[in-house]
């Protein structure tokens, strides 16, 4: 079996694929890879010359199909999800002090010259014309595609790797397998859990990790969009499994801003195998895992 | 001016006219020159090329459409499709999912 690592996306990424032919595997792995980093030119909100940055700029403008379709299952995922889906919080995330990558805000530490703004308001109006290509925010809106892009360039990645052989991708959490039971872990909170995964995906999303402080206070980059701010709920983290990574990554983050309850309930009655780890270190067990 | 010079000069200008009327004729600018074959051939080489290069375009654009449609349609499928089932194994993990 053949894997590589390499930093894209902001994060770290993992490609495994078992395929007879050495050579072959090596290209569709350079392939994968060059995919991968092709999307973030796409889509990350941290490059100005980005599509997306070039988007939420002019507020209109004829888009690449990846964009079109990126911002399309978005946008269908808020629909999907109440609201609680949004790639319309880019100004809250920004006003919260996530205006620069990750590693920027982190470096800078507890300061009180940067306090955040105030909460910014969210679910703006975003008009797609499939046929002509054109997406159209309304003034004041500017999308973040952040993690339902990465799962999609983890999908992307695994379409390339997957015609050689079975094949695993892994984006800092976000993970996308091909064609056999690949055992991934899963962190409980008081330990890891192995699930078997062949043809799906897996994603998680939390406060665990991308959290900062500003002055006193504490902040994380999941923005609740019903208040404009990073979420206020009893949940830690949760992972959820589905069909795709990108649909992975909406189920995860809906099933995060719902609370651990309403979240289990929801987990149960789609049949979306979910761990939900809530902030005093429970382990809920949900739709079928256990 | 004597009338030896006068016959000299009308002989001299006669004789210019009569080449330069001659080269004229002998040009036959009232008959199209016959193309080379070579720059004919290349000319219509070119022509098909351009026109099979239209063609290529057109195909080329209309499979990439249809392709761009049916992996939209294959994964607006797929969003939409159940979670696949997994199972908790004792096993090692290969790789562990972690907030993104």
């Amino acid at each position: 079996m053949l894997r590589r690592g390499f930093h894209a996306m902001g994060t770290d990424c993992e490609l495994f694929l078992k395929a007879r032919s050495r050579p072959e595997a090596l290209r569709a792995m350079d392939e994968a890879q060059w995919e991968v980093r092709r999307l973030e030119s796409i889509f990350s909100r941290f490059d100005p010359d980005s599509e997306l940055s070039e988007l939420n700029r002019r507020g209109t403008q004829r888009v690449g199909p990846e964009l079109l379709e990126v911002v399309d299952l978005a946008l269908a995922a808020r629909v999907r999800t109440g609201g609680r889906f949004d790639p319309t919080v880019h100004d809250a995330l920004v006003a919260a002090g996530y205006d620069r990558t990750f590693e920027e805000v982190s470096a800078e530490g507890r300061g009180d010259d940067h306090r955040p703004s105030p909460a910014r308001r969210c679910a703006g109006s975003v008009r797609v014309a499939r046929r002509t290509r054109r997406i159209e925010l309304d003034p004041g809106v500017h999308l973040d595609l952040g993690g339902i892009a990465k799962g999609y360039a983890v999908d992307r990645a695994a379409d390339v790797l997957g015609e050689l052989g079975p094949c695993l991708v892994d984006a800092g959490g976000d993970i996308a397998a091909r064609g056999r039971g690949w055992p991934i872990g899963l962190d409980t909170g008081d330990g890891t859990l192995t699930l078997e995964l062949g043809d799906g995906a897996v994603a998680t999303s939390g406060r665990d990790r991308r959290h900062w402080t500003r002055g006193s206070e504490g902040f994380h980059h999941i923005i609740d969009p019903a208040t404009g701010m990073p979420s206020a709920g009893d949940l830690l983290r949760v992972s959820a499994v589905a069909a795709t990574a990108t649909e992975a990554e909406v189920r995860a983050k809906a099933l995060f801003l719902a609370g651990a309850e309403r979240a289990e309930r929801e987990a149960n009655a789609t049949a979306t195998p979910a761990l939900l780890v809530t902030l005093d270190g429970r382990a809920i067990f949900a739709g079928g895992l256990a | 001016m004597t009338n030896h010079v006068v016959r000299l000069y009308t002989a001299s200008a006669a004789i210019i006219v009569f080449f330069v009327a001659w080269a004229g004729i002998a040009a036959r600018p009232w008959v199209t020159p016959a193309p080379d074959p070579q720059v004919a051939a290349l000319a219509q080489r070119q022509q098909r090329l351009q026109r099979d290069a239209r063609l290529v375009q057109l195909i080329a654009a209309r499979r990439a459409a249809a392709n761009r449609a049916a992996r939209i349609a294959a994964r607006a499928a797929a969003q939409a499709a159940p979670a696949p089932v997994v199972r908790i194994v004792h096993l090692p993990p290969i790789t562990t999912t972690r907030t993104s």
